[in-house]
């Protein structure tokens, strides 16, 4: 274990560098460059708003935030999983080659993914600041708040590269095994894109006494505690609730662990399977 | 003190017919239905013992096919053997698969840091040896293009200079090597002779039975995944020419 962490670490000067390349290869003579990454969400966003607020009567001041979060968190998420499917796929010819630790590749999508939900991350936070919180939902917050409760977004963020991945680990392997798992993974994404509270606020079910069980089946969703974790600060100006952390930390623990089990049962056998 | 050791090695491939195996085959053999897509078991290395210490130079020959690649691979760790021991001590380099691990859309000077970095570089020595990487490639200004833009030669001539560029304890090639054009090759040649002369171990897998004799001191002549014969270099190879041309059909 000690001995796999430090192989990661000597190989770092590598993996950060395909890093940077990726994130350079990407924006290579597009006009706007890295601003695409944003652009993406906001652009979302702004459907997504004119949908709602024209159609539901949202107001805009707090909808545009909560969206904009939830996008900027799924966009990290469905990154780890997709590219993740096709992660020990494009290092192949490295594998082939150097017998380097396989949780390398993984971890240069994730690092790539986390890049550009950083950037998402910072914009998130301006606009929070910029709207002000949500005084319907706390109304003794105050933007000092905000700005007082942005530093728990460090745990969040240390926790979300640790999610991102174990699930990158997980579907690589997986999709190594079972050519189909990119495929199936696509299409669950889309059907957790809308079971997952991005464009919504669970709570909004709470006023139809007929749709609890809705709620209910939402709240199983563990992902939402990480969309709790990144919006109690920037929308809500406050420290999020403990169980929050405790259960996106232990989703977080749970698949750490499955990860590292599944390495170390197919680390040795990878490459008969590429 | 370079040294290699395989005690009791073999290596079992677990292929299947088609590539990959599909959920549905994953599935119905847990039914135990009958797969149309069965495992298919290739014993590429069998109980291999060997040792192979400071100073040697060995030569692996046999037919297409007979487990050496496979055996290039397992000392380089990148296959791990399915049972037996493999001890490695030292610092590897390996010359077999170097025109793959391109990063297409990444120039020449960024690839050689890549490519470097896996071979245990670190920025600052990277950057005091990458003029010398430029210079024996002979790319020039190409390298300042995607790698994407490079002919096949080219590529080969990069990859070359970078794998040749570290002064490696163990030293592992595959089949000799024919990268770029005539006078590349010659100057390929000349540092091969170079590296080969400075490692402290050297296996080689090769059909050049001529040339073999005047690089390398022990010969193993592998036969269907087993050692048939090991000792002499010369020895070796003559035991292995007599069967070749006595039974034409196993060659």
């Amino acid at each position: 274990m000690r001995a796999y962490l430090g192989a990661i670490w000597d190989s770092r000067f590598f993996w950060l560098s395909l890093v940077r390349m990726d994130l350079r290869s990407r924006y290579r003579g597009s006009v706007l460059g890295i601003l695409w990454s944003l652009l993406h969400p906001i652009a979302m966003t702004a459907i997504l708003c004119v949908v709602f607020s024209c159609v539901f009567g949202q107001d805009l001041r707090i909808y545009a935030p909560l969206v904009f979060t939830g996008l900027t968190f799924w966009g990290f998420f469905a990154a780890s999983v997709v590219q993740g499917c096709n992660c020990f796929f494009q290092g192949e010819s490295y594998i082939r080659q150097y017998p380097a630790p396989m949780a390398i590749y993984p971890l240069r999508n994730v690092l790539g993914a986390a890049f550009h939900f950083m950037i998402g991350l910072g914009l998130a936070i301006a606009i929070g600041l910029l709207v002000g919180p949500d005084i319907n939902r706390n109304p003794d917050a105050t933007r000092l708040h905000q700005l007082s409760a942005l530093p728990s977004l460090l745990p969040t963020c240390i926790l979300l590269l640790l999610f991102g991945w174990g699930l990158s680990i997980l579907f690589g392997l997986l999709s190594v095994r079972f050519r189909d798992t990119r495929h199936l993974t696509e299409i669950g994404l889309q059907g957790l894109f809308y079971l997952t509270p991005i464009m919504y606020r669970i709570d909004a079910f709470k006023a139809f006494k007929d749709k609890q069980w809705m709620a209910q089946l939402l709240l199983c969703n563990p992902l939402g505690s990480f969309l709790d974790l990144i919006r109690e600060p920037i929308l809500m100006g406050r420290i999020p609730s403990l169980t929050s952390y405790v259960t996106a930390g232990s989703v977080v623990l749970v698949l750490t662990i499955m990860a590292m089990i599944a390495l170390r049962i197919e680390e040795r056998r990878l490459i008969f399977h590429l | 003190m370079a040294r290699i050791e395989l005690e009791h090695v073999n290596l079992t491939f677990r292929v299947r017919r088609e590539r990959a195996i599909r959920l549905k085959d994953f599935i119905l053999k847990r039914m135990f239905l009958p797969s149309k897509n069965p495992i298919m078991e290739v014993r590429a290395l069998q109980d291999i013992n060997l040792r192979i210490d400071q100073g040697d130079r060995v030569a692996f020959i046999g037919h297409n096919g007979a487990g050496k690649s496979s055996i290039l691979k397992l000392l380089a760790g990148i296959y791990q053997p399915t049972s037996g021991r493999r001890i490695v001590e030292g610092r590897i380099s390996s010359l077999f698969d170097i025109a793959l691990g391109f990063e297409a859309e990444a120039n020449g000077w960024e690839n050689i840091a890549y490519r470097s970095y896996l071979q245990g570089e670190t920025p600052a020595s990277v950057r005091s040896k990458r003029e010398d990487i430029a210079e024996f490639s002979e790319l020039g200004e190409f390298l300042d293009m995607p790698v994407r833009y490079y002919s096949a030669g080219m590529m080969v001539r990069l990859a070359f200079s970078i794998a040749t560029s570290i002064q490696p304890e163990i030293l592992l090639v595959d089949e000799v090597l024919s990268v770029g054009d005539l006078a590349f090759q010659n100057k390929a040649r000349e540092r091969m002779r170079e590296m080969m002369a400075r490692a402290h171990l050297m296996v080689v897998v090769s059909h050049d039975l001529e040339s073999l004799p005047y690089v390398c001191n022990r010969a193993v002549w592998m036969d269907h995944g087993r050692i048939r014969m090991m000792g002499d270099c010369a020895g070796v190879i003559a035991a292995y020419r007599s069967s070749v041309s006595g039974h034409p059909a196993a060659a």
